[in-house]
């Protein structure tokens, strides 16, 4: 029995969905893991958020300054802009303009 | 964690590669095997591919982010992460419910992993390709011999036991490192004798031909969405265990998420690429559950060239997908309950192993109970479970909090804020859905009535535990953080 054509576009399709997805997610994750062994080998500290990941941070703590948990996210939000602005190896993409505007709250 | 090591010192993931095969090691079990490719199948092959893929990504992938992301958070089992967020009282009863359901499951999986094992051990002496082998009348004379089926559930307990004892890194990291990938391997293998095959086009023209009018009905979003919820485990305490032993700048969204959910479902895909070929190839009758693994493919293998290899192979990954599951449920119970009391490591595990060996004896004894557990459990018991943990992260902790402090924090991939909807409504709404929707299935049938028994009953008992202990025990550290409903 010869299989159609949307049979096998189908089945590349699961392949393509289920394994590509997968094995790109692994790979990326891996390779994100050498990359920090290798930050972490240079220097004790790491930055712990992307540019946009932490801009949201500030946000949530200016607009919730007296959340019970506004204080763990000061600290949080302190520590990666101290470590961004005291090392040279970064994991996020971090532009001179983007560190510079760094502030601790 | 060895028992000599002070409480305060918490064990994590060796590897990161650790971290993911165990994720998936839990998550990948029977359901995967014996399961989705009959399923599939009969839901419209390929529609029923896009439904399922669209829900995963939709519940599973955030709701999977959610619950390691809150063990990460408090890095801590199911109890202390109730108790860091609800703050001390009757509330973390709802961690007490988890906890009961989990205990509950492994009670009737184990039992289950035995019957994997012992047609492993089959497999290994080439009965299934012996002459005059009967595939029905074997599993019949297997299922009705309850000391046979007590010994297995034994053997399995006390294995699970001996590895959760060595601990998270000497004893799961392990294992799940080395069987996760053997399970694949085997399946890649089986497939490729499969799709070999003469005849094996039709397998796969069953499986992904594409009915697009499935699409459309009510059925096959039902079927995806029990496929995509229970075979992810979501919410059942095993992500949130997992989670809580990540080290300090590991990521929570792309390993935790996107590669868990999508990861163990790749691995159901495969099974269906390993078994349905063969199953046409020879002409047999596709089946689900025991019919499946248990008949329809032991009569295959005597049919096929290599069939003894192939039998291994098979019965070996299945084994070692049931196996990793096991582990995982009970490891949530054993973090749990070694934090909550004075017990070391050691102890507790002998106490949880003791006590899931005790209460998994009856569907030991006889499969009828373990059907039945398996469908209250299935069907009201994981949900409920899965509403706790989610409606504690969407309603108490706050999706919102928990995104910008713990889910893209070290994030190898961001989550931007259309996540937190899905945790907040969406997931529980499904929950409930799927609760009322079989309930009203099974109006008034024992398993319905058992079901609402654990609705009802399991909360309670969750207060009412912790209500009592929480009260004598000392309240210096009680704030909690709820009101962070977004």
């Amino acid at each position: 029995m010869a299989l159609s054509a949307e049979v096998l576009g189908m089945l590349a399709f699961t392949l393509l969905a289920f394994w590509g997805v997968s094995l790109w997610a692994l790979t990326r994750t891996l390779r994100q893991e050498s990359r920090k062994v290798d930050i972490l080998e240079h220097q004790d500290r790491m930055d712990t958020y992307s540019p946009e990941a932490l801009a949201e941070l500030r946000e949530w703590i200016e607009d919730h300054p007296n959340d019970p948990l506004a204080d763990r996210a000061r600290a949080q939000y302190n520590e990666c802009v101290d470590v961004v602005t005291q090392t040279d190896r970064h994991f996020y993409d971090w532009s001179d303009a983007d560190i510079n505007r760094l502030e601790r709250l | 964690m060895s028992d000599t090591s002070p409480k305060t010192a918490r064990d994590e993931w060796g590897t990161r590669f650790g971290f993911l095969m165990a994720m998936i090691g839990g998550m990948v079990g029977a359901g995967n095997i014996w399961r989705f490719p009959y399923v599939m199948g009969d839901n419209g092959g390929g529609a029923f591919v896009l439904a399922f893929l669209t829900l995963l990504f939709l519940l599973a992938v955030p709701g999977l982010m959610a619950e390691v992301a809150l063990g990460r958070y408090t890095n801590k089992g199911i109890i202390g992460a109730f108790r860091d967020v609800v703050g001390r009282g009757g509330m973390v009863g709802f961690g007490v419910v988890v906890l009961l359901v989990n205990i509950a499951l492994m009670s009737y999986y184990s039992p289950l992993i035995g019957w994997t094992l012992y047609y492993a051990v089959h497999s290994l002496l080439f009965t299934f390709t012996a002459p005059g082998f009967e595939a029905q009348a074997f599993m019949d004379s297997f299922f009705a011999n309850p000391a046979l089926m007590i010994a297995l559930h034994t053997v399995v307990m006390g294995s699970i036991a001996a590895i959760l004892a060595l601990g998270i890194r000497r004893g799961v990291e392990r294992i799940v490192v080395y069987a996760v990938p053997a399970l694949v391997i085997s399946l890649v293998i089986m497939a490729i004798r499969g799709l070999t095959l003469p005849g094996a086009s039709e397998g796969i023209a069953f499986t992904f031909g594409v009915q697009w009018e499935y699409l459309i009905a009510s059925e096959t979003w039902i079927a995806a969405l029990g496929q995509a919820l229970f075979s992810t485990g979501l919410g059942w305490g095993i992500a949130l265990t997992v989670g809580s032993y990540l080290r300090e700048y590991d990521d929570v969204p792309l390993g935790g998420g996107v590669f868990t959910a999508i990861g163990e479902s790749s691995i159901a895909i495969l099974a269906t690429l390993a078994i349905f070929p063969v199953v046409f190839a020879v002409g047999v009758e596709p089946d689900a559950g025991t019919g499946l693994a248990f008949v329809s493919l032991v009569q295959v293998f005597p049919e096929i060239p290599l069939g003894g290899l192939v039998a291994i192979l098979f019965f070996a990954g299945f084994f070692l997908a049931t196996f990793t599951s096991g582990l995982l449920i009970t490891e949530v119970s054993v973090t749990t309950v070694s934090e909550e009391t004075r017990l070391s490591r050691t102890q507790t595990v002998l106490a949880v192993c003791g006590g899931i060996w005790l209460l998994g004896l009856p569907s030991a004894y006889s499969t009828e109970v373990l059907d039945f557990l398996d469908f209250v459990f299935g069907n009201w018991g994981l949900p409920l479970a899965t509403l706790a943990i989610i409606g504690v992260i969407g309603w108490v902790l706050g999706p919102e909090r928990l995104r910008v402090l713990t889910v893209n924090r070290n994030a190898g991939i961001h989550i931007g804020t259309w996540w937190n909807p899905v945790i907040k409504y969406v997931i529980p709404a499904v929950m409930l859905f799927i609760m009322a929707y079989f309930a009203w299935e099974n109006f008034r049938e024992p398993e319905m009535i058992a079901g609402m028994l654990v609705l009802v009953l399991f909360p309670l008992i969750g207060y009412a535990i912790m209500s009592l202990v929480e009260g004598r025990r000392d309240t210096t550290d009680t704030a909690g953080v709820t009101g962070g409903d977004d």
